[in-house]
């Protein structure tokens, strides 16, 4: 992905010296038509074409911004409640992302979702101990996480 | 034609950014037609030459996962491009291939001339490039 922005970005100071024009609007024109040319020879790169990583990495964003709300929100409810009838308690949960920034994205993530807390991660970084506000879901957590934050990171990274 | 193997790392490197550079002057050489030298057949020649480029660097069979075209369809569709341009300005009551221009205030290129004229270089322009990849690709895959 960064090879593609890099070579769109070099595309795009050509056309810049081409046509002898050095504003950003020639810059945006040629940023463009590099895009284009690039979207032509897209099966050229071992990865797919960069603006749907881009696009992934927009919808991560507004999730993120989606359960932020959430988080609090929920948080308020617990606390405003006029008894604590939550049972905390801490799960485990198996991650198959791999590379590090995936893991520290999703951990991140998992923190802001309502209601847990990441604890620690397993020396083989596999496992993710997760401290939930109430355990009686547990599972339905896992699934959501699963279903929301994991799938969504790997989209960004494939 | 005999399959030889070779290492052919630094011409494949080379033409990954190499074809891009090439493409990016041929689209500068189609829009500078009207007031500059260039225009759509000199453009189209360009952009089949950085695929001639590839074409050298790789195999037939690459090129046309990258760019699974049947050009002579693309040659087709850049003359049908051409003509109805032509039979268009008999909508307006004038002549065949007359053409019209005006000023308009797009909102990044700021007062653009836009001319019919360059409905009728694109039809140039592909047809450019469709015939001169089919002779290359026909010629390429005789043995």
């Amino acid at each position: 992905m960064a090879l593609q922005i890099l070579l769109n970005f070099i595309l795009a100071l050509c056309w810049m010296f081409l046509n002898n024009d050095y504003t950003a609007a020639a810059f945006v024109v040629g940023y463009v038509i590099g895009l284009f040319s690039l979207f032509l020879m897209r099966r050229f790169f071992r990865r797919r074409f960069y603006l749907i990583n881009i696009w992934a990495i927009i919808k991560l964003l507004f999730i993120f911004i989606k359960e932020l709300v959430l988080a609090n929100v929920s948080v308020l409810k617990t606390i405003l409640s006029p008894r604590l009838k939550n049972k905390p308690g801490i799960f485990a949960f198996k991650t198959d992302l791999k590379a590090d920034w995936e893991i520290t994205t999703l951990a991140n993530l998992i923190t802001l979702t309502p209601g847990t807390l990441v604890v620690d991660i397993s020396d083989d970084r596999s496992i993710l101990y997760i401290h939930a506000v109430d355990i009686d879901d547990a599972e339905k957590a896992i699934s959501d996480i699963r279903i929301s934050f994991e799938e969504a990171i790997k989209e960004v990274s494939r | 034609m005999k399959k030889v193997q070779t290492n052919d790392v630094i011409l494949q490197t080379v033409t990954k950014i190499a074809s891009f550079i090439i493409l990016l002057f041929s689209f500068h050489l189609f829009f500078a037609g009207h007031n500059n030298p260039g225009g759509g057949f000199i453009g189209g020649l360009m952009t089949a030459s950085s695929l001639v480029l590839l074409l050298l660097a790789y195999d037939l069979k690459t090129v046309q996962n990258i760019l699974p075209v049947n050009f002579i369809y693309v040659a087709a569709v850049g003359l049908f491009i051409s003509i109805s341009t032509g039979i268009g300005s008999f909508l307006f009551g004038a002549q065949f291939l007359s053409h019209a221009f005006d000023y308009f205030n797009l909102p990044l290129l700021g007062k653009t001339e836009l001319a019919t004229a360059v409905l009728f270089d694109i039809g140039v322009y592909l047809v450019v490039v469709g015939v001169t990849m089919t002779i290359i690709q026909t010629i390429g895959e005789r043995e």
